[in-house]
């Protein structure tokens, strides 16, 4: 054990151990503290009224935590008896695997195109072809993967340029020009685990399975803001995935790394361009038309997530927006519980996690420190921050557990609840006002660094 | 003063500070997306097309015609 790996121990130890040495110390506290002061909080109808649905916003929470951490877990177990009862290599031989075509659209994307690509060359999978679509890069990104398909390989390289359309566009010429039985959509910045094709093609032995999603993590962990986002990524993203696979019902195949049947995503029409969240939006399309989603852990999609705060905002706008334009386009499932069946669990989940939670979030934080400025009493504010960050440390313990991630990022649970999220939380009900009221918006292009 | 109001108190001033802050990156963000150069050069033509400054555009039928129009008949 090195001394880096002591260290990271040591952080998610000491975390741990702070915050269960809080809540012990609060929970004396409260046995001390004057409950006349609670009468504050019923002083008038609207201290009352919003302090109840804040006890049913944080009633949901904690059933939404437990809820994702037991499915999670079960579908943890049922992947290890899998394994355990047929053994991988028993399941295919090299030579009846079926053809993947790895659809990989770049726009701008010079300075990691070919990093990128060179990786998806060492991929473990014997049947293959690299498929790059060049949405009319105004940089070098088509010389540079032109460069890279004409090296010796032995895996195909096909390189097509078009004229900008946008992501969905490049995804949709992918889709016709491929060759597979199979897809795999991408970004052009991603860098793919090695067993990546042979874990998630697995999942296609099922027939009712029309697609799966893959783990995405976040690989330049170089500043404070990144190791959060990785922490986000592993706790927000990836618990809830599992969770959701387990029902065979995960919501957002994640655009970095996706497997697809090439007939169901060619009688889904492919992506379609009226959304900012075409990869959402075409995972609603399949589930709606009754096809299983499932999510492979072990096949990771390594990316690069914003490093700065203002292009994370970015990111993050267009997230929120594209994924509340996808959920009110296919909202018929919201109302309609007996056809739709478990999307209208999911439609919801959506909902609660898209609006509810970073509203009620930031209406409670407003709201206790209102009660503590007016009227004197911090210690509420205190307990709200203190029971969500026991949440996100029980969840990001359980993950990285889980997901043999670094000890370290429990620490980052702390720091994700005291600045972060509330941060993201208030750009995400901007975002939501802004869709809500049809404000224009334009596509946002993360600029890469090239970190890969 | 005892550890949870001490606490406490950090957790306020914490929450307030990073509320301001979402607001002012928010606003930041609004604001950066917001510039782009402006459209209005001179050089440029109705729908935005740039046209060279000290360069002519090649046009062959036009070049043809005007050299047939030199011709001496």
């Amino acid at each position: 054990m090195g001394l880096r790996q002591i260290y990271s121990y040591l952080l998610a130890a000491t975390s741990i151990a702070g915050v269960v040495y809080l809540f012990v110390i609060s929970f004396g506290g409260i046995r001390e503290f004057d409950l006349g002061k609670f009468s504050i909080l019923f002083e008038n109808l609207f201290l009352t009224v919003v302090s109840a649905y804040l006890l049913f916003f944080l009633a949901l929470l904690v059933l939404r935590y437990a809820m994702l951490i037991l499915y999670s877990f079960m579908e943890h177990l049922e992947n290890m008896m899998k394994r355990r009862q047929e053994p991988e290599s028993n399941f295919h031989d090299d030579a009846s695997l079926p053809m993947i075509t790895l659809v990989v659209p770049a726009y701008n994307e010079g300075p990691v195109i070919q990093q990128a690509l060179r990786s998806l060359l060492l991929l473990d999978y014997p049947n293959y072809e690299i498929l790059v679509i060049d949405d009319g890069s105004s940089d070098d990104t088509y010389e540079k993967a032109l460069a890279v398909a004409r090296e010796d390989h032995q895996v195909t390289v096909r390189v097509i340029t078009k004229k900008n359309g946008g992501k969905a566009d490049a995804l949709n010429t992918g889709m016709s020009a491929a060759r597979g039985e199979f897809i795999l959509n991408m970004d052009g910045d991603t860098k793919l685990s090695r067993n990546t094709l042979r874990a998630c093609i697995r999942h296609f032995d099922d027939p009712r399975v029309g697609a799966v999603a893959g783990n995405v993590k976040v690989l330049n962990r170089e500043n404070l803001l990144t190791r959060v986002q990785a922490l986000e990524y592993v706790e927000g993203l990836a618990m809830a995935r599992k969770a959701q696979s387990f029902m065979r019902a995960v919501n957002i195949i994640p655009g970095p790394l996706g497997m697809f049947r090439k007939s169901v995503l060619q009688q889904a029409g492919g992506y379609d361009h009226d959304t900012f969240a075409e990869d959402c939006d075409l995972t609603l399309k399949l589930l709606m038309r009754g096809w299983h989603i499932a999510y492979e852990p072990t096949a990771i999609a390594w990316v690069e997530t914003p490093s700065r705060l203002l292009d994370l905002l970015k990111q993050r706008y267009r997230w929120t927006r594209g994924i509340l334009q996808a959920t009110r386009k296919h909202s018929s499932a919201l109302w309609n519980p007996r056809r739709a069946g478990i999307n209208f669990f999911i439609l919801w989940y959506m909902l609660f996690e898209g609006i509810m939670w970073p509203f009620s979030t930031v209406l409670g934080n407003l709201f206790f420190v209102y009660v503590g400025l007016q009227y004197g009493v911090v210690i509420f504010l205190f307990y709200w921050w203190l029971q969500l960050t026991i949440l996100d440390i029980v969840a990001a313990t359980y993950c990285v557990i889980v997901e043999e991630e670094d000890p370290s990022l429990i620490f980052y649970a702390v720091v994700f609840r005291l600045f972060y999220i509330t941060i993201i939380d208030i750009s995400k009900v901007f975002a939501t006002i802004e869709e809500w009221r049809g404000t224009a918006m334009t596509w946002g292009k993360l600029q890469r660094e090239g970190k890969l | 003063m005892d550890l949870i109001s001490i606490l406490a108190t950090v957790i306020l001033i914490t929450t307030i500070g990073t509320l301001v802050v979402g607001v002012a990156a928010y606003i930041a963000f609004k604001l950066r997306d917001k510039r782009k150069p402006k459209r209005k050069d001179p050089t440029a033509e109705e729908h935005g097309e740039m046209q060279p400054i000290f360069l002519k555009r090649y046009v062959p039928g036009k070049q043809a015609n005007a050299s047939s129009a030199d011709k001496p008949s």
